[in-house]
């Protein structure tokens, strides 16, 4: 382990590391643009020159191992000369569009021109004049003007996406970045390169000119679309959400995400977002409160005789609900109903090398861990669906409509109609809340607090990070209140009291708490 | 003062490899370092013998050589360098069409010596007709038994191969040749790993200038004590120097280091044309330093011009009379090095653009004296600071001529034109 000094704080390492690592770590800020953890080492854009005392020249500090006894300096007049000349030789071609460029606040040359670069210009020339913003793909804007040419969009597509499309073309200053012919910046994590573009070269036709970023809070979360957990963070602005961004967790995700998880974001503001309780009035469904139709839940669970009967009700939870959610429902439906029907469905779907996973929810592995399954010859899905027939299923309480992605849909709509009673507790008006007697409006993920649980059975948290719209309420809350109307009260102030309830009696989790789970997941011995 | 080099250019069909061998030394030295020598006994006589490279930095070619690894547990390679692009240089293609041969030779012992069994020699686009007489050189010495299978009856094998480049200055640079010959585009690597660990295909790989393997035989055949009595101390040996522009007979002429500039220009190249008045030489290719004509009496040796202020380069040497404009003079490099930067670096990308602009802008009359700072800031933020020499190649010439003719770039920009009469536009 080479021992060396940077501005003048020694610092042990491991061996191979670079100075701009060591030195970023030791919270010693080295700038530069093409470096990025996750990538190849390119070299290119010299902004990290540093002094290293017995060596001839300046040298990149991406590109050299620290060794014993190496000192190095990174603020001295010769680096903020060469530092400065970067930063002018990067701008005289610049189109200096900061008002109109939606990098602004977030921007490289922006950050590193205040700090490193020189007040006025010294360019008479005629600038340089490239393409303006044209779409490179289906996502993707580009502005070869801004463009650096750091080339990290190069080696993000060769070396992460594996997909190649984009290289530079042409040579000198009249070099630009440029797709294939025939192929367009199209593979499915492209938008990971507006992350990663350092400028405002690349940028997203989604978010772009939508909001300034600095009016954005961020709330950290994990992507809802499929059983990877990526990390992100929620990025808001008077209580709308505006885009994902990747968050890194190098067990996860490392800082990537594909384009559908990170525009998932949509689904969370859409028109058909369920807002009020509903409940059935011939053939329409009205708008009620809570508590009337809490109310009426009560009462339509129980048979003609007043009582409870648990053999013929169902309960089909949710793999987007939380741990903590799936845990409170399957506890309402063994304790307080007595059946052991329980299931959920997942659908699955396209998955990659990558990211990308079958299963298009968030939490299948903790409805799992939460045993969100029939026990006990309790049914499973096509029992339940085959027993509504057979009269042996009269009653089912469904979080979510994955249900109806399965096989013959249209089928078990149909038998669904033959039920004495349907409750349907969702995020989004469908098909299955159009036919319940009772709909119960719930929270998105992004709108609630607690865990998941991804496909390598890492523990972790999401964050409110907006308000649920109109009445609705996380399925906890729910679960919570309706169990208490039914007499068999489960009072929570927080995900996180539930989540010690679950520690007690699920022994995979019996370590898991939420200042463990931390930002960065806890691994757990998953089913 | 003995030609080794050149010695046969004048002979008819020099290039062929019946009149090589009928000239008593042909392939002799490769039966000696094959038969009687070990690699290290090689690599030894090479060290020290002196032999720096000829294609500009001057490196010690037996040091170079010695890094390689000894041990053959991956594959090894050879680039010869004949990707002679940097302006005013045009010696490597008198050796290619007068005496490719004793090329071949080098490249032999240099393979056994190192334990490569495979040399690629990268030649430069343009070279077409020398890339033919260069393959039937090959061909021939394959004919003969020097090259594939068992040399001499020995278990040495090597095969030469050659690349032609598309026509890239920056090919020229060594890692920038190696990306090339793998398909890639020609941009140089970042160093490290140097290429003795990681050259061509990733494997250990030695480089050098076609001139520099074209002194192996003779070192091997007369030892390194009389290549060391040849040139001054530092810098041993004959050389080619390229002489061109305003002289009366120019060309290539082999000549010992240490010769003196003047010498070169007046007695071999026979002086001024028109026995004009002598204004500057670029001593050693485009990006070298221009000196005036009170400094001629410089030897033309390593040390000598670094002394100067200047450099050896490719030894090609670019003569300027009176009545040349010197900011044109400018114009012209600095827009080459512009239009050949492979552009990855930011300094050299955009550093070469703007210097040219600035330059092409007070040749045209529309200069500012706060210009010429700027130059030389720009120059100074080029300098040094990039993967490659390209950026120092670009900012050397345009420090070397407002060194030494500032006063004219003042001109130019008093009287708001070029002076020159004959000065076309830019």
């Amino acid at each position: 382990m080479p021992t060396f000094i940077i501005d003048n704080k020694k610092i042990t390492a491991d061996k191979g590391t670079t100075i701009l690592k060591a030195a970023l770590d030791n919270g010693i800020k080295i700038p530069h643009f093409c470096y990025h953890e996750k990538l190849s080492i390119d070299g290119c854009c010299r902004m990290c020159l540093v002094e290293v005392e017995k060596m001839p020249k300046l040298t990149i500090a991406c590109n050299t191992h620290v060794a014993d006894d190496m000192v190095v300096h990174t603020h001295s007049p010769k680096v903020m000369k060469a530092r400065a000349g970067v930063m002018e030789f990067q701008l005289i071609n610049h189109p200096l569009d900061c008002p109109v460029c939606d990098q602004a606040g977030e921007c490289r040359l922006q950050e590193y021109c205040f700090d490193y670069g020189v007040p006025h210009s010294r360019f008479r020339e005629e600038k340089r004049k490239k393409r303006k913003r044209f779409s490179i793909g289906e996502h993707i804007v580009f502005d070869e003007e801004r463009c650096i040419l750091c080339r990290r969009c190069v080696r993000f597509c060769r070396e992460v996406s594996k997909t190649g499309e984009v290289a530079v073309f042409n040579r000198g200053d009249r070099s630009y970045i440029g797709i294939y012919s025939g192929r367009g910046l199209n593979n499915k994590y492209s938008l990971c390169t507006t992350d990663i573009c350092p400028v405002g070269a690349l940028t997203s036709k989604d978010f772009r000119f939508k909001v300034r970023v600095w009016f954005l809070t961020e709330t950290e979360s994990i992507c809802p679309e499929c059983s990877n957990g990526c990390n992100i963070k929620i990025c808001v602005r008077n209580n709308k959400i505006y885009r994902y961004l990747p968050r890194q967790n190098d067990n996860v995700n490392d800082t990537w995400m594909c384009n559908q998880g990170r525009l998932s974001y949509k689904n969370v503001h859409s028109d058909d977002r369920l807002t009020q309780p509903l409940i059935r009035s011939g053939d329409k469904q009205v708008p009620v409160k809570w508590d009337e139709a809490l109310a009426i839940i009560a009462k339509g669970f129980k048979g003609r005789d007043g009582k409870v009967d648990g053999s013929h009700i169902g309960g089909i939870g949710s793999p987007h609900s939380t741990n903590e959610e799936g845990f409170l429902f399957r506890r309402f439906m063994r304790d307080a109903i007595g059946t052991n029907n329980i299931d959920f469905a997942v659908i699955k779907g396209y998955k990659d090398d990558m990211l990308i996973k079958e299963e298009k929810a968030a939490n299948p592995g903790g409805a799992k861990d939460m045993t969100l399954w029939p026990s006990n010859g309790g049914h499973g899905i096509s029992d339940m669906i085959g027993g509504i027939s057979t009269g042996d299923v009269k009653i089912l309480y469904i979080i979510g409509r994955d249900l109806m992605e399965l096989e013959k849909s249209e089928k078990i709509l149909d038998s669904l109609g033959n039920l004495d009673f349907l409750v349907v507790q969702d995020t989004h008006v469908s098909d299955l809340s159009r036919k319940a007697d009772v709909v119960l409006p719930s929270a998105t993920f992004a709108e609630k607090d607690g865990t998941f649980t991804n496909i390598n059975g890492i523990v972790q948290r999401i964050r409110k990070a907006v308000d649920p719209p109109g009445d609705s309420l996380p399925d906890w809350e729910i679960i919570s209140r309706l169990s208490k109307v039914m007499g068999y009260p489960m009072e929570y102030n927080s995900p996180e009291e539930i989540m010690d309830e679950i520690a007690k009696e699920i022994p995979a989790y019996k370590d898991v708490n939420y200042k463990g789970i931390g930002n960065q997941g806890f691994k757990v011995n998953s089913s | 003062m003995e030609r080794y080099l050149t010695k046969n250019f004048d002979v008819q069909d020099s290039e062929t490899i019946k009149v090589y061998l009928s000239q008593g030394e042909g392939y002799k030295a490769v039966e000696n370092a094959l038969k009687k020598m070990t690699p290290e006994q090689i690599i030894d006589e090479i060290k020290k013998s002196g032999l720096r490279g000829r294609g500009g930095a001057g490196f010690p070619a037996g040091l170079k050589w010695s890094f390689m690894p000894k041990d053959n547990a991956r594959p090894k390679y050879i680039c010869c360098n004949a990707d002679e692009s940097e302006p005013g240089t045009f010696k490597d293609r008198q050796i290619i069409e007068k005496d490719p041969h004793q090329l071949i030779e080098g490249l032999i012992i240099g393979a056994y010596a190192m334990g490569v069994n495979t040399v690629y020699i990268y030649i430069r686009g343009e070279y077409a007709s020398q890339a033919k007489i260069l393959q039937n050189a090959i061909d021939e010495a394959y004919d003969n038994g020097y090259l594939g299978k068992n040399v001499l009856g020995t278990d040495f094998n090597i095969d030469i191969y050659i690349h032609r480049g598309g026509g890239a200055y920056i090919c020229g640079e060594e890692t920038g040749l190696m990306e090339s010959i793998e398909g890639k585009k020609g941009q140089p690597r970042k160093k490290p790993p140097f290429p003795a660990g990681y050259g061509v295909w990733g494997y250990p790989t030695t480089i050098n200038n076609l001139e520099t393997f074209s002194h192996v035989s003779h070192i091997i055949n007369r030892g390194a004590d009389w290549f060391k009595g040849i040139g001054t101390e530092k810098s041993t040996g004959n050389t080619l120097f390229g002489v061109s522009g305003h002289v009366k007979r120019p060309g290539v002429y082999e000549l010992p280091f240490g010769v003196s500039l003047k010498e070169i220009i007046y007695e071999h190249a026979g002086g001024i044309r028109n026995d004009n008045e002598l204004k500057g030489v670029i001593p050693g290719g485009s990006s070298t330093k221009i000196l005036t004509a009170d400094m001629i009496d410089v030897r033309m040796d390593h040390d000598s011009l670094m002394q100067a202020g200047s450099s050896i380069g490719t030894g090609a040497i670019i003569v300027m009379d009176h009545t040349t404009c010197m900011v044109r003079v400018g114009c012209v490099l600095s827009h080459f090095y512009r239009h050949e930067t492979c552009g990855q670096c930011t300094q050299c990308r955009e550093g070469t653009a703007w210097m040219h602009q600035i330059i092409a802008r007070i040749e045209k009359g529309e200069g500012e004296i706060e210009d010429l700072d700027i130059l030389l800031d720009i120059a100074s933020n080029m300098e040094g600071n990039t993967i490659c020499a390209l950026s120092d190649a670009a900012a050397w010439p345009v420090q070397g001529l407002l060194r030494y003719f500032r006063d004219e770039f003042e001109e130019h920009i008093k009287q708001k034109k070029c002076p020159f009469t004959d000065s076309f536009l830019v």
